[in-house]
């Protein structure tokens, strides 16, 4: 655990120089608060037209008419709640872009900096090594996701009608944002660590890890498009699919990483 | 200190080092000689435990490397690999420090304190391995392999792409290691370095060719010869000479060349002769092969020396 939470200290120093690292998921979690918050609040606001008179959120109002939180809710807010708690759908793509940027630096940097021999010639075991790198790129996955989080709450507790806050921190928020999230930035970080041991290049990394964004990109036009909603148990059992998945590539990170194919291998 | 018993190593179907036995002893420098693709850096990382042996054994103070010791085995070897491999980002101090406590050193900021007051680089301490010069990199790897204060060192190429000053401190350094009784592979290229530094040397060719000191090597290879410079053309004393039981003689301007086979007359014989028979000497030197002569032509003989 020692040598873990050396290369840990190291990890983070290396990225406090490289805060740039960071861009991409800020960006995608300033969309994930903005676009919702002109939707449901700014536009209808600034153009005195409510959002349970348009023909567009017939659905939603449906929907939603027919989950018992909301009943307490007038149909302005019940449409607010709807595309907020829609929204945090996006928001599980934070933690994955962080994670991805943050591996695929990771690893990809060590390579082309020929730090790993080095790295392996002390007593560190390739568990340890693995270990630190994954939880180097989860943690500020986690930390940045829960900071943006917390500031998508706040603007929803201030912007939004009476009642959409406490909605929205209900079970279905919980088991997407604190599980069924941090499982997709496991996969993606995974998914960017079994890539960078092939290529040397971190935007390549990068792109290719991209390719977990499609199933969330996928799970929330699904939600949007009404073919699918995402209740509790619909959520969990996303969660126990991405629990498989990770356990694959958890197996195949650990193949690929591989203490004589980083050093005989990895050019 | 650091031994080898039949060391094999494949790679799929490439054979990258046979059967290779070595034993290295406390405070010497063991240089291994090769071209391209010999084995050399297969076997410093099969001696680091790095990687496993397809055969053969590694011991380091008589215990076994395996792979449950390898772990802990390491961390009584420094290597320095053939890259830097130094975190640009990260300070001189901060570089060393994560290597400290890698080791599990129980006060790693004291051990960063002294490896960078033995490599004379406390007023780089703070600054970034990516300001560095290529020289004060290796200076830094170098500290940095020895943190720990290991006993063995292992040293891959360590002057390579050095300008010739950082070179020449580079190999003070080694020459220091051994003098605190240390053991020092060293797996390099440049002959010179090895001619300059080195106790012990072999040559590697996927196997082993030759295992000797550089002056055993070269007298293997070369008997010694007598080189003696006249002031008068030397072809007019060959037959003089030759006739006094020196069997191999040239001769080329003023400057002869006599070889000894240590069992016939020696110099002061051969100096006597000329004398008698009126050569002005004007020098008389042992004529010294250069390393690189052994090695190419250890290299190039049929089979292996042993």
């Amino acid at each position: 655990m020692r040598r873990v939470a050396a290369l840990l200290g190291k990890e983070f120093a290396d990225m406090r120089q490289h805060l740039t690292l960071f861009l991409p998921a800020l960006l995608v979690a300033l969309i994930s608060i903005v676009i919702p918050l002109m939707v449901a609040v700014i536009v209808p606001y600034l153009t005195g037209e409510r959002l349970s008179d348009s023909s567009d959120f017939e659905v939603a109002l449906e929907m939603y008419k027919k989950q018992p939180e909301l009943r307490t809710l007038d149909p302005e807010g019940a449409i607010q709640a709807f595309i907020f708690q829609y929204f945090l759908v996006i928001f599980t793509l934070v933690p994955v872009t962080v994670a991805m940027s943050v591996a695929a630096h990771g690893i990809i940097g060590e390579k082309q900096a020929r730090a790993l021999e080095p790295l392996l010639a002390t007593p560190i075991t390739t568990f340890e090594l693995l270990g630190a790198k994954v939880l180097a790129a989860l943690l500020p996955a986690l930390a940045i996701t829960m900071g943006t989080l917390a500031i998508y709450m706040l603007v929803v507790a201030t912007t939004a009608r009476p009642g959409v806050f406490l909605v929205l921190i209900g079970p279905r928020s919980i088991a997407l944002m604190f599980v069924l999230g941090p499982l997709a930035a496991l996969a993606a970080l995974l998914g960017a660590v079994c890539v960078s041991s092939r290529v040397n290049d971190p935007r390549t990394a990068q792109q290719i890890g991209a390719f977990v964004i499609l199933p969330i990109a996928g799970l929330f036009i699904a939600q949007i498009a009404g073919i699918i909603e995402l209740t509790v148990p619909v959520t969990l059992a996303v969660a126990a699919g991405l629990v498989v998945v990770n356990a694959g590539l958890m197996w195949l990170g650990i193949v690929l990483f591989d203490r004589e194919a980083i050093l005989t291998r990895w050019k | 200190m650091l031994s080898a018993s039949h060391l094999t190593r494949r790679f799929g179907e490439r054979l990258a080092l046979d059967d290779l036995s070595i034993d290295l002893r406390r405070g010497e420098i063991f240089a291994l000689l090769g071209p391209n693709g010999a084995g050399k850096t297969t076997t410093l990382r099969l001696l680091a435990g790095l990687i496993a042996p397809t055969s053969g054994s590694v011991q380091v103070n008589g215990e076994a490397m395996t792979p449950s010791s390898a772990s802990r085995l390491r961390g009584r070897i420094g290597f320095l690999t053939e890259a830097p491999g130094l975190w640009d980002t990260l300070t001189v101090r901060q570089n060393l420090l994560v290597y400290a406590r890698l080791y599990g050193l129980p006060t790693p900021g004291r051990a960063v304190d002294d490896v960078l007051k033995l490599f004379e680089i406390p007023d780089r301490a703070n600054d970034r391995a990516a300001e560095l010069s290529k020289g004060l990199k290796q200076r830094v790897a170098l500290a940095r392999s020895l943190v720990h204060n290991p006993r063995i060192v292992l040293l891959d190429e360590p002057t390579s792409g050095l300008d010739p000053e950082s070179a020449r401190e580079v190999r003070e350094l080694i020459v220091g290691l051994r003098d605190e009784g240390r053991t020092v592979m060293l797996c390099t290229h440049n002959l010179d370095e090895v001619e300059r530094v080195a106790d012990r040397v072999a040559v590697l060719r996927t196997r082993l060719v030759a295992m000797d000191t550089p002056r055993a090597l070269r007298d293997r290879m070369f008997p010694p010869r007598i080189r003696v410079t006249l002031r008068q053309p030397a072809s007019s004393f060959v037959d003089v000479i030759r006739r006094a039981g020196f069997g191999n003689v040239n001769a080329d301007d003023t400057v002869l060349s006599v070889a000894l086979d240590g069992r016939g007359p020696g110099t002061p014989d051969l100096v006597r002769r000329l004398v008698e028979a009126g050569a002005d000497i004007e020098a008389v030197e042992p004529e010294e092969r250069r390393l690189e002569d052994v090695y190419l032509k250890l290299l190039h003989a049929d089979g292996s020396v042993q």
